[in-house]
């Protein structure tokens, strides 16, 4: 079924269509419409999930950790200080190997208070062990809700998709909503071997010495060695069922070209229209979206860019005493090649300030023009 | 426990790190980690006694019939009132409710209606409850003097358990100061005649128009009876002790109520004035008003002192009588041997007497004069006395008894205002229930029955639960439902009952509002908070799984009532 929504409306739709049973959530703006929408599914019986209400973030996460640990399929979505708040107990999901699938509309963190969009909040649970997902357009949204939950439960560790702050999540687009046949046929009940048991109470999350904490750690990278594969076959899988399919990363024009660009989000839209551009005055420049940050594609990553002298990174984040978090995981991944592309690494858009295809046009024609990146971090826009 | 009395289980020691489950989760049940071990404090269902409870002369377990009401069990709560108050629509139109004056709810918004509730499940009952009879016949006669609420209580109890009880009244009806003392409009004839009516059918027998030291003598009851109880009041009124107080028109507050309570009409003129501060002048001069009169009061201390009940007192201010605190009378003006007057003293305010209250001094010169066609003195009543035999106990004022009615000598009790001296109904129908129980342990030769606890449901502690102690965050103001009135037009020139008392829905919603006191109510509060499912549900209430209690305390943290102590592990048996 085809329909004009935003983007916060698609990760409603797409939390639906994953038959969700638990919602936890708290509103904050940007995501709010979000849980609105689906208060309304659950209310209205179009989604047969119990809804609970919360105080906070932190809460919102807690019930998810333990509507998931006794065996349902639990969703919550939030923005930056929410996310902030649930820090604690994404590390509690993880490290319990719960398959909690969790939205985030990126916005800035405050203070300055900002509702507008930038990465840095999202980033900044690197650590927590959450494989991490970013969409470009409300379609993808809707569909990486569902491939997000066929990954988690597959290896049972939680997923956040994230989408940003209004540029996409208060944007309208036209959108597939998928048959609920094939999102059943794509996405089986969630079945786990072990859950909280009324008639065989376990312990769960308790004490571990250092004879057990360790392997623990192990298994959950481990975990994320194997989600790459797994990845890929969900991605094969949805283009199966559905007819249309995304990768852990894209590219764009990128054969023969000198110059590639690597974007995430709704920036990867407007760099699109300059590479066309580029590419009808004869310029040899494409485009690398980057959809999934972690675990991190290193060999896809490789495999587009080794082969190409000047790689432009755009960031909408900034690691504070470091740069651009994209371009420190992209020069990590490349490290151990011998011959690596110069890398420029630009910082964009904090705050949600607009990036235009203007300012995409003015760093395709900076990289062009220096052989070397001047400084480790150039900035385009800052206004001092 | 289950598991104590298996093996437990041994825990499997895998071979590799890789057969471990990947998160942190117990091999076998948890259920072998006795968590209640680690309890250093645990908590204990403990029913505590309610405010209102402690504070009823009459051992009234208020909470639980609060609780019966608001599950529209009328008729058990009327049963339950019963256990310690056999007349309760008695007592829910006269009893000054020192109950509400205790109610925890006062401090949050307003107490609860009790009085009120009181006279609704009275009423309710009155009509409808199953006449009892007694379980066993005893030989042993009891002879009552007096058919008050002490002797009519005492009857009923003694009557219950199978003693053949007969009452002797001095005035031609039965009832006492029920009956003489209150006037029609604060409790109806109709009400005290069905109480008596319920008495009877018990099998008391109430002989009227007996004068004990009259037509029947002391000496003679003594050797008929082998129980004898006095409970013949204080019906003699104190006289004003001032000159001209012979004159005709001058007569005194009981004496006047008794007038008009036996069906006839006193003579008074316009102009009354009532001496006295207590009920009976309260009584006095609003009944004067329902005769057309224009009454006042007068009373030699000011409003705080007055020993009248405040809702009285209230009422009376309402329907517009005077009051004329801080004067006293001098002398009664005469002319031709009736009353034209009185000369009265100002006064003033001095240091406390005896009783707590500030004495008042009369101020030099300051008399003043007041024309009257009739004054009623109600200034104090007194217990006759005379009629004892020597050897009876007694002191100046009143016949010497315990608090269980039981005098120096065996088979003789007495009960009510004739041992306290004047006081309320509901401390005389306290006092006949314990002399009651008093005779029955004498003959039975066993203990005094306990008082009876707290709740509905067994004993309970005889801790005092506090304002303090109730978690207001689980409760919403409301407020306390209107007792229903005659307006003061329709009080005009009649009798009738001012109260109306409540409808059932308002009755049923003004029990909702009792915090239930130190009393579970099975709010199910713990059983939700509680962390670790140790709270289980028994029968209508809860009990505790010790077995994984870790004694965190949010049950009783979490009760709205104070129905729950946390105690030191060790001091648990």
């Amino acid at each position: 079924m085809k329909k004009v929504i935003t983007g916060n409306h698609a990760v409603s739709f797409g939390a639906q269509c994953s038959r969700v049973q638990v919602i936890s959530a708290y509103p904050i703006t940007p995501q709010t419409q979000i849980v609105e929408l689906l208060s309304e599914f659950c209310a209205s019986g179009k989604l047969a999930a119990k809804f609970i209400k919360v105080e906070s973030e932190h809460s919102a996460m807690a019930a998810c950790v333990a509507a998931s640990a006794a065996g349902a399929r639990a969703f919550t979505a939030t923005s930056a200080q929410g996310l902030a708040l649930m820090h604690e107990v994404l590390h509690w999901a993880a490290g319990a190997r719960l398959p909690i699938v969790l939205a985030d509309v990126n916005r800035a963190m405050g203070p300055g208070w900002s509702v507008w969009t930038d990465q840095n909040d999202s980033l900044s649970q690197r650590d927590t062990g959450w494989l991490q997902f970013y969409c470009e357009s409300n379609q993808e949204v809707v569909d990486t809700c569902l491939i997000s939950f066929r990954v988690a439960e597959q290896i049972m560790m939680p997923v956040m998709f994230v989408l940003d702050a209004f540029v996409l999540s208060h944007t309208s687009e036209g959108v597939d909503i998928p048959e609920m046949a094939l999102c059943d046929q794509y996405l089986p009940p969630y079945k786990p071997e072990l859950k909280l048991d009324l008639a065989d109470p376990r312990s769960f999350g308790a004490l571990s010495n250092p004879d057990h904490y360790y392997e623990i750690r192990y298994k959950m990278q481990k975990a994320h060695e194997q989600a790459l594969p797994v990845i890929k076959q969900a991605h094969e899988e949805f283009a199966r069922v559905f007819g249309r399919t995304y990768g852990m990363t894209e590219s764009y024009k990128c054969e023969d070209a000198e110059l590639v660009l690597v974007t995430t989000g709704t920036i990867t839209g407007t760099a699109r229209v300059v590479i066309d551009s580029e590419r009808t005055k004869g310029r040899r420049v494409g485009l690398l979206k980057i959809r999934l940050f972690r675990p991190t594609p290193v060999a896809e990553l490789k495999a587009a860019l080794l082969k190409v002298p000047k790689v432009a990174i755009i960031d909408r984040n900034i690691t504070f005493g470091h740069g651009g978090i994209w371009t420190q995981e992209i020069k990590s991944a490349l490290y151990d090649e011998p011959v690596r592309p110069k890398i420029f690494s630009y910082i964009i858009g904090i705050g949600g300030r607009d990036v235009t295809p203007a300012d995409i046009q003015e760093i395709v024609d900076f990289t062009l023009a220096h052989d070397r990146p001047p400084a480790p971090i150039i900035w385009r826009g800052v206004r001092l | 426990m289950k598991w104590l009395e298996a093996e437990p289980p041994k825990i499997p020691v895998l071979e590799r790190e890789s057969d471990y489950p990947p998160m942190a989760v117990s091999l076998t049940t948890s259920l072998i980690n006795r968590t209640g071990s680690w309890r250093i404090f645990r908590p204990i269902y403990d029913n505590k006694l309610p405010p209102c409870n402690a504070e009823c002369p009459a051992s009234e377990r208020i909470q639980g019939y609060l609780d019966l009401m608001e599950q529209k069990r009328f008729l058990e709560g009327y049963q339950l009132i019963l256990e310690t108050n056999p007349f309760p629509s008695i007592t829910g139109r006269v009893c000054y409710h020192p109950c509400e004056g205790a109610c925890n709810r006062k401090e949050f918004d307003e107490p609860i209606g009790i009085h009120n509730i009181e006279r609704f499940l009275g009423d309710y009952g009155l009509s409808r409850a199953p006449r009892p009879k007694p379980a066993v016949r005893r030989p042993d006669q009891v002879c009552i003097i007096g058919s008050g609420p002490a002797g009519m209580t005492a009857a009923w109890y003694l009557a219950l358990k199978g003693y053949p009880v007969t009452i002797l009244e001095a005035a031609a009806q039965p009832g006492g100061m029920l009956r003489l003392g209150i006037p029609e409009y604060r409790l109806s004839k109709a009400v005290l005649d069905k109480e008596f009516r319920k008495l009877k059918a018990l099998g008391v027998k109430i002989k009227t128009n007996t004068r004990v030291g009259e037509k029947v003598k002391l000496d003679d009851l003594r050797r008929q009876f082998s129980i004898i109880l006095f409970a013949h009041g204080a019906h003699q009124s104190r006289e004003l002790g001032v000159p001209g107080q012979e004159a005709r028109g001058v007569m005194s507050g009981l004496e006047f109520l008794a007038q008009i309570n036996l069906g006839r009409r006193p003579r008074i003129g316009k102009r009354v004035a009532v001496i006295g501060g207590g009920n009976t002048a309260i009584d006095a001069a609003r009944s004067a008003l329902r005769l057309g009169a224009e009454p006042r009061i007068l009373y030699r201390r000011t409003r705080a002192e007055m020993p009248a009940v405040a809702d009285e007192v209230e009422e009376a201010l309402r329907e517009g009588i005077p009051i004329d605190f801080l004067c006293a009378p001098v002398r009664v003006i005469k002319s031709k041997g009736r009353v034209s007057g009185m000369e009265l003293l100002r006064m003033k305010l001095g240091k406390p007497d005896e009783s707590g209250r500030r004495r008042p001094v009369p101020v030099k010169g300051s008399n003043f004069r007041l024309k009257l066609d009739t004054v009623i003195t109600a200034i104090g009543e007194q217990v006759d006395l005379g009629f004892l035999g020597a050897d009876v106990p007694a002191t100046g004022w009143s016949v010497s008894a315990d608090r269980f009615g039981r005098t120096k000598l065996s088979g003789i009790y007495a009960a009510g205002d004739c041992v306290t001296g004047p006081k309320t109904v509901v401390e005389a129908i306290g006092m006949g229930r314990r002399a009651a129980l008093a005779i029955d342990a004498h003959v039975t030769q066993q203990p005094i029955e306990e008082e009876k606890g707290s709740g509905v449901r067994g004993q309970g502690s005889k801790e005092i639960a506090q304002y303090v102690n109730i978690n207001t965050a689980y409760f919403d103001h409301s407020a306390r439902k209107a007792m229903p009135a005659l307006d003061l037009k329709a009080r005009r020139r009649n009798f009738k009952e001012v109260h109306l008392g409540y409808a059932q829905n308002d009755a049923v919603e003004e029990s909702a509002r009792c915090f239930s006191c130190g009393v579970c109510d099975r709010c199910d509060n713990c059983y939700v908070f509680c962390p670790d499912m140790s709270v289980l549900k028994k029968d209508e209430y809860y009990e505790y799984d010790y077995d994984f209690c870790k004694g965190c305390g949010v049950c009783a943290k979490e009760c709205p009532r104070y129905a729950i102590t946390m105690i030191e592990e060790r001091q648990a048996k």
